[in-house]
């Protein structure tokens, strides 16, 4: 049996951050204080040298580190293909850039780099060698709307079956496995004057798989507002749900999982997620070999309070694995 | 324009940043600052669209300057910064040429910003755009 132990991506706190009401040092304490062993850091959000790291960041995370007992984990890239107005980025760019991230999780101390789908599997594999230099695991990023059986993340497990190293793998988001309304979205569409009714046509419509082009017309002929068309895009997209949930694309995919991410976009005050079945997944993943990270990330969509949402975020997975060790 | 995310993170047009520029005891003009409405920074290659409207006038793209990470930049020149990063919680400075400056009390300045997330694909070469806009009424500094 595995061991799921709790990080904090510091992204968490990035609504505070950006308005300047915490420091770098006051995300990191505020992680440390809800029980967590380690961080993951954006580093388009909080590396202030980006897309380097300097000496004096390097020891700025260092230093609060050692403060508060809290681990480098995760180094959170993003892979801009789009950097350029008149082309894509090349594989070679992508793969140039996908190095120096490695190097920078290095300086950090991290060991795993959370990297973007738009560097292709074929890419990941000429990654390989890096990764395995420098002692760095790099995994895809698998969210919503994707989950591990989609085919675009089945080219990747192919390839990393086939290559076989161990420095390849995946970070699997639970947001992948939702099965209500993102409460935000929806709290929103409210708010904005979304007919009930046909907000719950909409989904019925996604619990039902109507493609997206033909959910749109339906509502339109229902005389949706642009509140309810509005909630559409995303919940097709990056909040949508499912009735039933990839379990067992989360079963086969676990030995090839680095860390997950546990996603919140509201936890209740009596610890539950708005739309990912925790008490479902993280069970799955208990019972699994997995040993290694749920690292903590909550998305702020509906404003609110950031270090409130984590750490409920945090109350909820202690107290769904101390239910499962008894 | 179509669709555009827009986040609510903080005040585009940055608070008390109104203030005449002078050059060799001329006013030659006047600066603000602006951030990123975002929750990343970006290189500022990204940028696909920015404006200025000063009072309701649109100001002539020629005469707007972009001062980031100590460099300076026509508006024309922030496709090709590839390698210029704009950090999240930085302001920019956003320098207007204009012989006499602004004159003193209120002025109402927009800012028109649209970027491409670059990392979120929407097809091949094109990106979800953000919208970065932004307005305030300021009172110049002289």
């Amino acid at each position: 049996m595995g061991e799921i132990k709790k990080a904090c991506s510091l992204f968490s706190y990035g609504t505070p951050y950006i308005r300047g009401e915490m420091s770098l040092e006051a995300c990191m304490r505020a992680a440390a204080l809800i029980g967590c062993e380690g961080f993951e850091v954006v580093a388009a959000q909080m590396i202030s040298s980006y897309p380097y790291v300097t000496d004096e960041v390097a020891g700025e995370f260092a230093r609060y580190s050692e403060k508060y007992g809290i681990k480098p984990v995760c180094y959170a890239a993003n892979m801009d293909r789009g950097l350029r107005r008149d082309r894509d980025l090349t594989e070679d760019e992508m793969l140039a850039r996908a190095v120096n991230d490695i190097k920078s999780a290095h300086r950090l101390g991290c060991k795993v780099v959370r990297q973007q789908y738009l560097l292709s599997p074929k890419t990941m594999l000429h990654l390989r060698p890096y990764a395995e230099e420098y002692g760095i695991k790099v995994g895809i990023e698998i969210h919503n709307p994707e989950t591990p059986s989609t085919p675009a993340i089945m080219a990747y497990r192919e390839a990393f079956d086939k290559c076989g190293s161990e420095y390849l793998g995946f970070v699997v988001d639970f947001g992948c496995f939702s099965t209500k309304p993102n409460k935000p979205y929806w709290d929103r569409a409210f708010a904005n004057g979304a007919q009930p009714e046909l907000l719950e046509m909409l989904e019925q419509m996604r619990y039902d798989d109507v493609p997206q082009q033909e959910a749109m017309e339906r509502l339109i002929k229902a005389g949706a507002n642009d509140a309810v068309l509005g909630a559409v895009a995303g919940t097709y997209g990056f909040v949508q749900f499912r009735r039933e949930w990839d379990v067992e694309g989360l079963k086969s995919i676990i030995p090839q999982c680095l860390e997950f991410h546990a996603k919140c976009h509201y936890v209740s005050e009596d610890l539950h997620e708005a739309s990912i079945p925790y008490e479902e997944v993280l069970p799955v993943i208990a019972d699994s070999d997995f040993n290694g990270y749920a690292v903590i990330e909550y998305e702020d969509e509906g404003g609110y309070d950031s270090v409130e949402m984590t750490r409920r975020c945090a109350a909820m997975i202690d107290k769904i694995l101390a239910t499962i060790k008894k | 324009m179509a669709f555009a995310m827009k986040f609510n993170m903080i005040d585009v047009v940055v608070s008390d940043s109104l203030e005449n520029v002078y050059v060799d005891g001329k006013r030659i003009g006047y600066q603000f600052d602006i951030r990123l409405n975002y929750y990343r920074g970006h290189f500022l290659s990204v940028i696909e669209e920015f404006e200025v409207t000063v009072d309701g006038e649109k100001v002539d793209q020629s005469s707007i300057r972009f001062r980031l990470n100590g460099k300076e930049f026509g508006i024309c020149e922030l496709e090709s910064c590839y390698n210029e990063f704009w950090r999240i919680t930085d302001p920019a400075t956003i320098i207007v040429h204009e012989s006499g400056g602004l004159p003193e009390g209120e002025h109402t300045v927009e800012v028109k910003l649209i970027f491409r997330s670059p990392y979120m694909a929407i097809g091949p070469n094109k990106y979800m755009p953000v919208d970065s806009s932004g307005s305030k009424t300021l009172k110049v500094k002289f």
